[in-house]
This record gives structure tokens, C-alpha cells and sequence, in this order.
């Protein structure tokens, strides 16, 4: 399923897309809120992980605004929360993901987004 | 053709598409077996268990041809301690694995942040490629998916001509040496042991040298060992067999 924290992890590799290739853009996305488990310990561990830009530019665009732009140092439970919300709860069950450079189109459907590439695209 | 107790081993010549070889005989069978694969494929072999068991917490991982996501819920004893996302080209099977992070995409493929994770397994997969350069492939793209400095990949290959699985036979390399030959290899269970771990090995030493990457420890354990040279490698922390399968692990090296 399309959560934050896999959008974190996606680029584009359609053939001579290396540079400028992620985060991909979210766009016409039907959204879904799902409760998961908390875990703090996973949370603070993942944090400097994170591509944080690219976390916040993605929330932003399905809506979500809660995240600060810098990433904080300063770890309390209420933010630990807050990005756990945002990285684990929020789906994306329908919609597409675009490449900045190479303006590539990623669908999602029924939850699972295809990064699967025309023969002619493959790298 | 081999014989194998009372059963037959096929070889298999491998057509000269590769893809449209595993499109047929591997895609196209998961895709209409899924449920039932899926009904039967509920155990995690236990060296992968210990594998996830054995990384840090905060960790997020790849699970490179994942089916139907049996691993990625692991470890039981702390789930969500790691998070693993599976990634596979079946979308029947990926929808039995939906309560957890799945992506539809080829193994021979990227389509992640370049060394984004901190782990990547490959469990059961290599043996539905149809070549030894796609099986390189496969294995540089689990390399260039980790951390350059602390990524672990565990490989397990599935090797038993028994059991219900979609099998692509292991095939020699196009013989470029003596006769120009293609030669195919017949698996028997005596040839199994030399023949599947030297390979598996190969495999993962090519895919590091096409990668610049050097094969060595990243520190020499004993005295007078010089330590390993070169700015990053790979660095093989175990292999061997578990029942039917062999399995190496690996991990990059960054100075």
C-alpha cells in the first residue's frame, strides 16, 4: 500500500532518469485513514532516515500540513506521534505519482502503486 | 535428462527471450496459482527469521520478490520494530499481502532512492531467472538498494527438484570458452551441493565486480592479514545450507 513511508523510499528509474528523480509527485489521490500500531522505538530510529524535504512536500500535497519543514531535534512523544500518523496511517488507495524530471506516471490502484516500466523504458 | 530416485529432472532449454521465458513459465503461473501458493507458503524459512530478528531497530528493508509478503510482517517477538517492503511482479499474489507495504515492480528493476535501504532479502527468487546475467542483475539491484555503509542483503536460493514451485532450472552461461557451445545443466541431488552454492557465490562476487565493489572483509580478523583495500566492498558474513536451500549473507562495506 502507498503510505508515506514508501513514497520515502520510491525514485524514478525509467532509463536516463538518475538525477532530480524523486520525491515523485502525488496527484488525483483518493485517500484512506488506517489506525497502525505505535511504535516509538521504530519512529526514532527511522527519523534520520528519513528524506525529511521530501516527506514534507509529499504530506503536503495529500493534504496534510502537520509536519514542520526542518526536522526537528527535539524528539517528544506528541511529535514521535504526528509522524507515525503521517508516515503509517495515511493511504494512498488511488491516484498516480509523477517524476519531476522525467515527468514519468507511476499509477496507484487498489492501493499498490506499479513501478513497473515499458521495455523501452527500462534502463 | 536425469533421473532423480522415481522422479524425472527436466532439463529445460531456456528460449531465446529470456523474459518472455519467466513471463510464461513464471508470471503467468503465480498469477493464476496465487491463492494456492499462497494457502501453502505461510512458514518463514528459520534463517530468515533469524536475519530480521538480528536487525536494529528503526531499520526499513526490501524484500525483493516478496509473493505474498510472508516476511514482511516479521519479526513476530516486536512487529513493527522494522518495517520491510515487499516488492514483486504478481499482482494476485501482492493482493494477499495487502496489510502491509507492497510494490508492484520486476526484480530486475529499481525504482527506489538509491541505497534507501538498510537491508535487502531475496528469498526463493533467483532461481526464476533464466539466465545468469539476469540473476547478476538481480543481485547488483539488491546491492545498489542498500546503505553503502551498513546495508545487509540475505540471498536464499531454492534448490530442490522436489517440492511444488515454479522452477526455472539453473543454466550454465553461454559457453564462450572451448566449443561455443551453449551447454545446459541437468541438476541431479549430487550436483546439487557443489554446483548451486559455487554458483550462488559466483553470482554475488560477478554483480559486486561489475559494481567496482571488492569481495574481502572490511577488517582482517587475524594478525598479519592485511586488511582488505579499496574504498567499499562486500563482505560475506555466512553461507550454507538450510534443508533444501542455500542461502549467503552479505554486507557492504564503506571506509
Amino acid at each position: 500500500m502507498v503510505r508515506l513511508i514508501t513514497h520515502n523510499l520510491l525514485a524514478c528509474h525509467a532509463k536516463g532518469c538518475t538525477s532530480n528523480n524523486f520525491p515523485l509527485r502525488f496527484s488525483n489521490v483518493k485517500l484512506a485513514l488506517r489506525e497502525a500500531d505505535f511504535n516509538p522505538d521504530f519512529i526514532r530510529g527511522f527519523l534520520p532516515r528519513i528524506e525529511w524535504d521530501a516527506l514534507v512536500q509529499a504530506s503536503r500535497e495529500i493534504g496534510d500540513t502537520s509536519l514542520p519543514p526542518e526536522r526537528p531535534e527535539m524528539l517528544d512523544d506528541d511529535f514521535l506521534k504526528q509522524l507515525h500518523h503521517v508516515l503509517l496511517e495515511i493511504h494512498v488507495d488511488e491516484g498516480s505519482m509523477t517524476c519531476p524530471n522525467c515527468e514519468h506516471v507511476y499509477p496507484i490502484s487498489s492501493g499498490i502503486p506499479n513501478m513497473l516500466l515499458a521495455e523501452h523504458e527500462i534502463r | 535428462m536425469a533421473t532423480l530416485g522415481h522422479a524425472k529432472v527436466i532439463t529445460t532449454v531456456v528460449d531465446d527471450d529470456p523474459a518472455a521465458y519467466e513471463q510464461r513459465y513464471v508470471h503467468e503461473v503465480y498469477d493464476r496459482i496465487a491463492y494456492h501458493f499462497s494457502s501453502t507458503r505461510y512458514k518463514p524459512w528459520p534463517l530468515v527469521s533469524k536475519f530480521l530478528f538480528n536487525i536494529p531497530t528503526g531499520w526499513v528493508g526490501l524484500d525483493s520478490g516478496t509473493g505474498n509478503g510472508k516476511y514482511l510482517p516479521l519479526p513476530t517477538d516486536n512487529p513493527g520494530r522494522i518495517w520491510t517492503v515487499g516488492l514483486d511482479r504478481s499482482p494476485n499474489l501482492l493482493s494477499l499481502a495487502r496489510t502491509a507495504g507492497v510494490v508492484r515492480g520486476d526484480v530486475l528493476e529499481g525504482g527506489w532512492r538509491r541505497g534507501a535501504f538498510d537491508y535487502a532479502i531475496s528469498i526463493a527468487t533467483l532461481h526464476h531467472l533464466a539466465t545468469v546475467d539476469r540473476r547478476v542483475t538481480v543481485v547488483k539491484r539488491l546491492f545498489e538498494s542498500v546503505s553503502p555503509r551498513h546495508g545487509r542483503i540475505l540471498i536464499y536460493v531454492w534448490a530442490s527438484t522436489d517440492g511444488q514451485d515454479v522452477f526455472v532450472p539453473w543454466v550454465l552461461q553461454v559457453s564462450t570458452a572451448t566449443d561455443g557451445v551453449r551447454h545446459e545443466a541437468s541438476r541431479t541431488n549430487e550436483d546439487r551441493d557443489v554446483r548451486t552454492d559455487a554458483r550462488t557465490c559466483q553470482i554475488g562476487t560477478e554483480a559486486a565486480q561489475q559494481m567496482g565493489l571488492k569481495v574481502s572483509p572490511r577488517l582482517a580478523e587475524a594478525e598479519g592479514v592485511e586488511e582488505a583495500e579499496g574504498k567499499e566492498g562486500i563482505e560475506i558474513i555466512a553461507s550454507g545450507w538450510e534443508r533444501s536451500n542455500y542461502y549467503i549473507e552479505l554486507w557492504r562495506w564503506q571506509k
